[in-house]
């Protein structure tokens, strides 16, 4: 039984684990994972994905809410690392139309494609912020009162996202959009409905999600409304975020710090 | 003497349980009387049958039953429901055959179950390579049938027919090389005592074309291409060797005409998709209709919709065939609703342009001239940095099936108004891997566009009445004598509407996507209206 090129890789992390395992090394099984990941080699990836995988996730990456693929420019709920891209894209997920790359493509274009998919989430140890973390948390139940809205680990309001986890999501620079111009891109999920009902009531709430039939909204008072569309009279739907902007109420360097602070919001490992 | 003991044992045992209210006892074993080309032929006068993809050969899905009618379509409820078990996207349409349902399944797989109860009375899994080369997810549109064997296509480019009593493989043809980029998604369709069917992987650079087999045998009969080879009148509309892969794949099913012996069927994107640079020219008969000979495969004549596309404008859409009043006298025409966003009435006997106007919004087109070819607005080809066109690559429309109704002379179909930004990529073509040159991105959620079933007027192209649904949706749509419009929605329902005013009239919430067309049917005079929604066929009829 000669080598197999296709299972080297497994031959050479486990190669890894023995040496770990002999001498005590710190473990890099990640980085073991894909020794293809030079600029050239992302590019490469980046070619093939748009061929190949963009017709389902996006041209961007970003997913397909039409075809179910998910965003892939953050972090993945079904590979935490290199080696689970590549198993992925080696074998597809069954059950979704999430299929196996070519069986003949070769690994080494495989692991092109587990670079370009790594590229387009950031690594956070290679980001340097010129905020403050520490301070950032400050600002954001200070100054900033972010937390009225906003939920961080189960404390917080409800009439915004949950930012418990947003820095695995929107990369430092994407934050600061989203505090100097929040009406930018604004999730349908935080559109705000004005209702009046066929009986006369009136309601305006946050637009939790609407159908062809029906319409669900949230009020400030968190109360939660379910209209059939027969029972609306009229309907007026705002696709502006209900954030304020915080270009002039914080200062550039309350922003750096809230943006450091953000992006700190991940999932410890 | 052990057995026999045993056989009076069960008889003792049964005998009591077929004395029960067993409401299967209460279902005549179905007769299933072979079909003939004749009962294919008038299928729309068994409208207790649904005996081929679009109900009947012109394609209109228009039943003449009306036990469920605007009047107590409100009362419709639940009957039964019958999960497949390979979980994908569901786009079958079954068939209904003297009280057999035959419903297909992703990938490759048919079932036949009772249409009184869902329950089951065989299967066909059909099995598939692993290295299949599939654009847009693992489907299965449906079957045909003749006599008493059905047809279907699969994954992996092979047509297969099977007995329709015990789902028996009778034979078992490759089409095309699967490797090379070609799978068969549609349903076929019956052409007198031919298998007609298409053909998917526009995507591969593939070369297209519509194939008949002897349904008998198998054997192929005769095959159009949908690219004109070497020397062959329109060959010379595709520059260089661009046209041994320019796509132009036949994947939905076409329309036939009996009178005129013309087989209808449309034809896909030129590839590559969004870099027309390497295929300069019109690029026939990509994105067109054709009309061939339904005893040679000759091409009688053809319509091109969107020459030298570059947006991926399939005209995979099923023609639907009426005669209605135009200008004074009866014509036989030809409904399309394109994906490009234009309407068009054609003439069928002869593809003239009669009429055609945009029924979705659209930027990349200033209107169509008097043969009803579209004159472009320059500058709305795919670029490397991106440009924003409408309709988006999904079209104005797309694959599902629209519908006419003989009461009101209306056309409906699903229709969407959005834009995407379409990319320019430069690629080589190798074998068996995508060519599409580029590709599209949503710059804006799917909420903030505009969806609807619109009601078209085929003398006038105007759009009579639309509904609004969300998001965009790929359901198909049946018409019935009883006024009826049934249709689903991308957001889970399945809904009933007034076919001369649009009112809606009935919904109810399945929960999951509907990517499948409705059809209606009748057991022991007792009308049904099914539909797949998720990976759920479910059946609905009036309160008992």
């Amino acid at each position: 039984m000669g080598f197999n090129s296709r299972f080297w890789w497994q031959w050479l992390l486990a190669s890894g684990a023995i040496s770990i395992f002999l001498f005590g090394l710190p473990a890099l099984a990640e980085d073991a994972g894909n020794l293809y990941n030079t600029s050239y080699d992302i590019g490469q990836g980046q070619r093939y994905f748009e061929r190949q995988c963009s017709r389902c996730h996006g041209f961007d990456a970003k997913g397909n809410d039409e075809t179910g693929a998910p965003d892939l420019t953050g972090r993945l709920s079904r590979a935490s690392t290199n080696v689970g891209i590549f198993n992925i894209l080696r074998d597809g997920i069954a059950g979704t139309a999430m299929l196996p790359v070519a069986a003949d493509l070769p690994d080494s274009q495989v692991w092109q494609l587990v670079a370009y998919v790594d590229a387009l989430s950031i690594d956070p140890t290679n980001v340097n912020l010129s905020g403050s973390a520490t301070s950032g948390a400050m600002v954001f139940t200070g100054r900033g009162d972010c937390n009225s809205c906003h939920m961080v680990s189960g404390q917080g309001g409800r009439l915004g996202p949950d930012l418990t986890r947003v820095g695995e999501r929107r990369d430092p620079e994407e934050l600061m959009s989203d505090l100097i111009t929040p009406h930018e891109h604004v999730a349908p999920r935080w559109w705000t409905m004005k209702i009046t009902g066929t009986d006369g009531s009136y309601r305006e709430g946050l637009r939790m999600n609407e159908d062809s039939f029906s319409l669900r909204i949230m009020d400030n008072d968190f109360n939660l409304w379910s209209y059939p569309k027969t029972r609306i009279e009229s309907a007026e739907r705002i696709e502006e975020s209900t954030m304020p902007s915080y270009a002039q109420t914080l200062t550039e360097s309350d922003l750096d710090d809230l943006v450091a602070y953000m992006f700190s919001l991940r999932k410890e490992i | 003497m052990y057995k026999i003991a045993s056989l009076l044992i069960a008889l003792c045992v049964s005998i009591p349980i077929f004395a029960q209210e067993d409401p299967f006892q209460t279902v005549i074993t179905p007769a299933f009387s072979p079909i003939t080309w004749e009962r294919l032929l008038n299928a729309g006068d068994e409208p207790e049958n649904w005996l081929m993809y679009s109900g009947t050969l012109d394609s209109q899905r228009y039943s003449k039953l009306d036990q469920i009618n605007i009047s107590n379509v409100a009362t419709m409820e639940l009957k039964w429901a019958y999960q497949i078990p390979v979980i994908d996207r569901a786009e079958t349409v079954p068939l209904v055959v003297d009280g057999i349902m035959f419903i297909t399944e992703a990938p490759s797989n048919l079932v036949a179950v009772d249409a009184q109860t869902g329950r089951q009375y065989w299967r066909y899994d059909h099995e598939l390579p692993d290295d299949l080369r599939i654009c847009c997810g693992r489907n299965n549109r449906g079957v045909a049938i003749l006599g008493e064997t059905l047809y279907m296509s699969t994954l992996d480019a092979h047509l297969v027919a099977i007995d329709a009593r015990t789902g028996n493989v009778l034979w078992d043809v490759a089409v095309a090389n699967y490797q090379e980029g070609y799978s068969k998604t549609a349903a076929p369709l019956i052409v007198k005592d031919k298998v007609v069917t298409g053909i998917a992987g526009g995507e591969f650079g593939i070369r297209g074309f519509i194939d008949a087999y002897n349904a008998e045998t198998g054997e192929l009969e005769w095959r159009t291409y949908t690219i004109p080879g070497e020397g062959e009148p329109g060959n010379d509309t595709w520059s260089g060797d661009s046209w041994k892969t320019g796509g132009s794949a036949t994947w939905i099913t076409g329309a036939y005409d009996p009178d005129e012996n013309l087989v209808y069927w449309g034809t896909g994107n030129p590839g590559p998709d969004w870099n027309g640079d390497a295929r300069l020219g019109d690029n026939l008969y990509s994105d067109a209709a054709m009309a061939l000979n339904g005893d040679t495969g000759e091409l009688v004549w053809h319509f091109q919709f969107t020459p030298h596309d570059v947006h991926d404008y399939d005209s995979i859409q099923v023609p639907i065939l009426a005669d209605i009043q135009f200008e004074g006298r009866t014509r036989k025409v030809m409904m399309w609703a394109n994906r490009n966003a234009f309407f068009y009435t054609i003439d069928r006997s002869n593809g003239r342009f009669m009429i055609g106007k945009p029924f979705a919004t659209q930027t990349w087109a200033q209107g169509l001239d008097i043969n009803g070819r579209p004159i472009r607005v320059p500058g709305m080809e795919p670029t490397y940095e991106g440009i924003m066109v409408s309709p988006p690559i999904t079209g104005g429309t797309n694959w599902y099936s629209p519908g006419y109704s003989q009461q009101t002379g209306l056309f409906y179909v699903t229709s969407f108004d959005g834009e995407q930004e379409f990319f320019k990529r430069d690629e080589e073509y190798e074998v068996g891997e995508r060519f599409t040159g580029g590709g599209g991105r949503y710059a804006q959620p799917m909420d903030a566009f505009h969806s609807s079933i619109r009601a078209i007027n085929p003398v006038t192209a105007e759009i009579e009445w639309e509904f609004p649904i969300m998001p965009r949706s790929s359901a198909g749509i049946t018409t019935t004598a009883g006024g009826l419009v049934f249709t689903g929605s991308a957001d889970g329902y399945f809904f009933a509407l007034d076919a001369a005013t649009g009112e809606e009239l009935w919904h109810i919430s399945l929960g999951r996507r509907v990517h499948a067309a409705p059809i209606t049917y009748a057991v022991n005079d007792q009308q049904f209206v099914s539909i797949a929604s998720g990976n759920v066929v479910y059946t609905f009829g009036l309160r008992d």
